[in-house]
């Protein structure tokens, strides 16, 4: 065996070089600080021309409001850097709480029954998902197309369109409306799931398997990497994370309703994307995503503290958007 | 006899169409293209060899606009001309059939035809009788037998090839360049595009034919240029000239012999006499009956041309392909391969034909890229270990000499020969009980090539079987224990060290067997 020639030099070099790539990781993924600068000039402008905006009232209320986004789109982030998409997200979300209540009020009014049907239902969306996407290939693009249709229609079956009222005063503390360690609970799960998130892409083999998977699909199976299980996965912890985000929901406004949220995808997606993922895989990071789903928030929240028009809202949202994106590309 | 620069062969006959003179063109640290002279003259069918790396590529993708000279002159009909873009070589008359073909498989033959140029009528509507009419009559006047109104997609290959052809002879084309037109067809559809080149050359456009199959050079070509390592290696009349000295130039007689220690032949290693992989009666969708074995400590050799089945051979015991019938046998136990991750877990190792699409992810690390096919060991309870996986990098930068600023340099921003290191590197250790190359020194310089060789004969040495696929029947000579020669998915032939000498005939027995079928020849030709 050849030894190495010089170890030292090559071992701090490489410590060095490790610390970087974790700060990169944790950071900035492989593109520029051009996201940052985005948040805070946003911020900056915010500040300077809404004397509401800069409190610790108004970022709890932006943390709020944001939570579904930023739950569903740590899954999101995965499905995109695996060179997937998932638009059934939405209407996944508004299933899974009509399962979550309904599973409530037929079985002992029970938390964890109502946890476990909302759940569960996400993944088992996620699963159909990946299983069509991977084992007929079918574009993801089209049969979440389908699902997108087929959950939203399900959801609104199961009651004739009504909501289903929600009564227990646990399950609302948990996932609605108490507090943990001083954090409002739809905030505490944001940040469980991008913790879970981070863990999962940048230090668990399956974040591994994801990147490989994203970057070359050839060269992944070459090197024997189940391709498909591991898509088909990324599709299932999606569908579960919509789960939450529909328990976090239902909590909130102590009832599901079949037509909550939608469109709602768009704004995942967005957020993913304005974070640093790349549409053509490979590439991306949770703390990213984070942060595109808080300028999406931001933007939201300032342009009403602003008073602008929901209309002009959303064109003023898209543009952004748009020139965010144009700026990060590297 | 060699000629030295081109035209002087048949001096004063025709004009030149295209003169290619002194051309250079350097890809970082690699001549590809060293002061290359060409001459094609309208009307001619001038053949282009080489071997793989040659330059052949090169030289046409500087035709084509694809890649700009370094140096050099090009001119047509005596103007001197210079190309930023394919556009501006197709505006001067020039048209390439590449391999993979460029037509829409959805739409008709006569569409593809007029694609861009469709006849229209006022506010952009397609005059769709107009469109028929003219690909009819422009067909007929090739004599190009092929229905207008069929959807490519439906078409045979040849007949495909065909529409293509066509297709780069619509508008003002003065030279042809055919890309290896033959590679995927049968004998009786080569007889079919050459009928089609025939008529084009009878309208006096020129033709560049590049091809491995040296029957079909004197078949169909007035003149042959060979290129060697990216410069000039002859060109001669093909009517004065026999295959014995086409291979000479082709393979070079002085190409030195390798400079780093190299291994003793198979019997004085004293090889352990049991296969540590064997094939019997392998057969699939591309494979027949094939019979194999290769040895611990082997290198076994796979020659064939392209198409002939020998990457499928790989593939099938990698388990990228399904086996039809036959048994493989891993170390004297029967197995079925499953799948890749099976194949890997036996302990077999694939380094793939093309090692962009299928070796490497490009945008990642080297880290990343090695530890691909192990990553559940570089883990505990399916968490990473950072630590491992940078160590494990580490070693296969120093082992391999990989020449890259860190564990986490990005493979894109590497040499060919480096990158090629790093997909060695994800298959070397544990040492893997058999490793599959797949033209594993391609688009290499020669220093990484040596490099590599080192590295696989330090596999043997440890006790691994190496089974090879190479179109560099040097490299072929030069590593192998044994050879076996592949030809329409069967082993036609399998030779020992001492069987062959050398790599001209290798290349002429490849060119017998190719020409005759498997089994119908006997002796070595002289």
């Amino acid at each position: 065996m050849t030894e190495l020639t010089a170890p030292n030099v090559v071992a701090s070099s490489t410590r060095s070089d490790r610390r970087r790539k974790i700060l990169q990781n944790l950071l900035r993924g492989e593109r520029p600080y051009m996201l940052y600068i985005a948040f805070v000039i946003l911020l900056v402008v915010f500040s300077l021309s809404s004397p509401w905006f800069l409190s610790v009232d108004n970022f709890l209320n932006i943390g709020r409001q944001t939570t579904l986004v930023s739950i569903i789109a740590v899954g999101m982030t995965f499905i995109i850097i695996a060179r997937q998409i998932d638009l059934s997200v939405a209407s996944t979300l508004a299933l899974s709480g009509m399962a979550a209540a309904l599973a409530m009020s037929q079985i002992n009014n029970s938390w964890i029954v109502g946890a476990v049907a909302g759940l569960g239902t996400g993944a088992l969306v996620g699963l159909l998902n990946g299983i069509l996407t991977t084992q007929l290939s079918i574009p993801s693009f089209l049969v979440t197309l389908g699902s997108l249709s087929m959950a939203r229609g399900l959801a609104m079956m199961v009651t004739n369109t009504k909501p289903v009222i929600i009564t227990n005063e646990t399950y609302f503390a948990i996932f609605g409306e108490g507090t943990f360690l001083g954090i409002p609970v739809p905030i505490a799960w944001t940040l469980a799931a991008m913790i879970i998130g981070i863990l999962l892409l940048h230090y668990n083999v399956f974040g591994r398997r994801i990147y490989a998977v994203g970057g070359n699909p050839t060269a992944a199976l070459y090197s024997g990497i189940n391709t498909k299980r591991i898509t088909t996965a990324a599709f299932v912890l999606t569908g579960t994370l919509a789960g939450l985000a529909a328990l976090v929901l239902s909590a909130r406004s102590h009832a599901a309703r079949p037509d909550v949220v939608q469109g709602m995808e768009l704004d995942v997606i967005a957020a993913v994307i304005l974070g640093g993922c790349s549409l053509f895989g490979g590439r991306g990071y949770i703390l990213g995503t984070l942060f595109g789903s808080l300028i999406i928030g931001t933007l939201n929240n300032g342009l009403v503290l602003l008073g602008v028009s929901s209309p002009m809202q959303l064109v003023i949202k898209g543009a952004i958007i748009v020139a965010a994106v144009a700026f990060t590309k590297r | 006899m060699e000629l030295s620069g081109s035209g002087t062969a048949e001096p004063g006959t025709s004009t030149s169409l295209v003169m290619v003179s002194g051309i250079n063109k350097r890809f970082g640290g690699v001549r590809a293209l060293r002061d290359v002279n060409l001459e094609v003259r309208a009307g001619e069918v001038h053949a282009l060899l080489g071997e793989n790396g040659a330059g052949k590529s090169t030289l046409i993708k500087i035709l084509s606009g694809v890649h700009a000279l370094d140096s050099g002159t090009i001119e047509i009909a005596g103007k001197p001309v210079e190309f930023d873009s394919p556009a501006k070589s197709r505006e001067a008359g020039i048209a390439v059939v590449y391999q993979d073909l460029s037509l829409v498989e959805s739409l008709s033959v006569a569409d593809n035809l007029l694609l861009g140029r469709e006849p229209r009528a006022r506010f952009g509507f397609v005059r769709q009788r107009a469109l028929m009419a003219r690909a009819e009559a422009f067909l007929n006047e090739l004599g190009i037998p092929l229905d207008t109104r069929a959807t490519v997609g439906s078409l045979p290959f040849a007949y495909r090839q065909m529409t293509e052809i066509a297709k780069a002879l619509m508008g003002e084309v003065r030279l042809l360049i055919l890309d290896e037109p033959t590679s995927s067809l049968t004998s009786d559809e080569v007889r079919i595009l050459f009928d089609a080149i025939g008529k084009a050359t009878r309208r006096g456009v020129g033709v560049i034919y590049v091809t491995h199959r040296l029957n079909e050079v004197f078949e169909i070509s007035q003149r042959v240029t060979v290129l060697r390592d990216g410069a000039n290696a002859g060109t001669f009349v093909t009517a004065e000239t026999d295959m014995k000295r086409l291979v000479n130039a082709i393979v070079g007689t002085d190409r030195s012999v390798s400079t780093s220690p190299r291994v003793e032949p198979a019997a004085k290693r004293q090889l352990d006499p049991s296969p540590v992989l064997s094939l019997s009666n392998v057969s699939n969708d591309r494979l027949r009956a094939v019979d194999l074995s290769v040895l611990k400590g082997e290198i076994h050799g796979l020659a064939g041309l392209i198409g002939s089945g020998r990457t499928e051979i790989l593939e099938t015991v990698f388990g990228l392909r399904p086996l039809e019938s036959g048994a493989i046998e891993i170390e004297g136990r029967r197995w079925l391969p499953k799948g890749p991750a099976d194949a890997i877990e036996q302990g077999i190792a694939l380094v793939p034909e093309d090692r962009h699409v299928q070796g490497l992810v490009l945008d990642h690390s080297i880290e990343r890229n090695v530890t691909l096919p192990r990553i559940p060991h570089f883990s505990r309870w399916g968490w990473m270990q950072q630590r491992a996986a940078a160590r494990r990098a580490e070693t296969a930068i120093a082992r391999l000499s990989v020449k890259a600023p860190g564990a986490f340099s990005l493979v894109r921003t590497l040499s060919g020969g480096n990158q090629q290191k790093v997909v060695f590197g994800k298959w070397n250790d544990p040492r893997p009980r058999v490793l599959l190359l797949d033209e594993p020194t391609v688009g290499v310089d020669v220093g990484a090539r040596e490099e590599i060789y080192a590295v696989i004969r330090n596999a043997v040495r440890d006790g691994s079987g190496v089974l090879v696929v190479s179109s560099d029947l040097v490299e072929l000579i030069e590593l192998c224990d044994r050879i076996s020669v592949i030809v329409n998915g069967r082993v036609a032939r399998t030779l020992a060290r001492g069987e062959i000498d050398d790599a001209e005939e290798l290349h002429h027995l490849l060119q017998m067997y190719q020409a005759s079928g498997p089994g119908q020849l006997q002796e070595l030709p002289a």
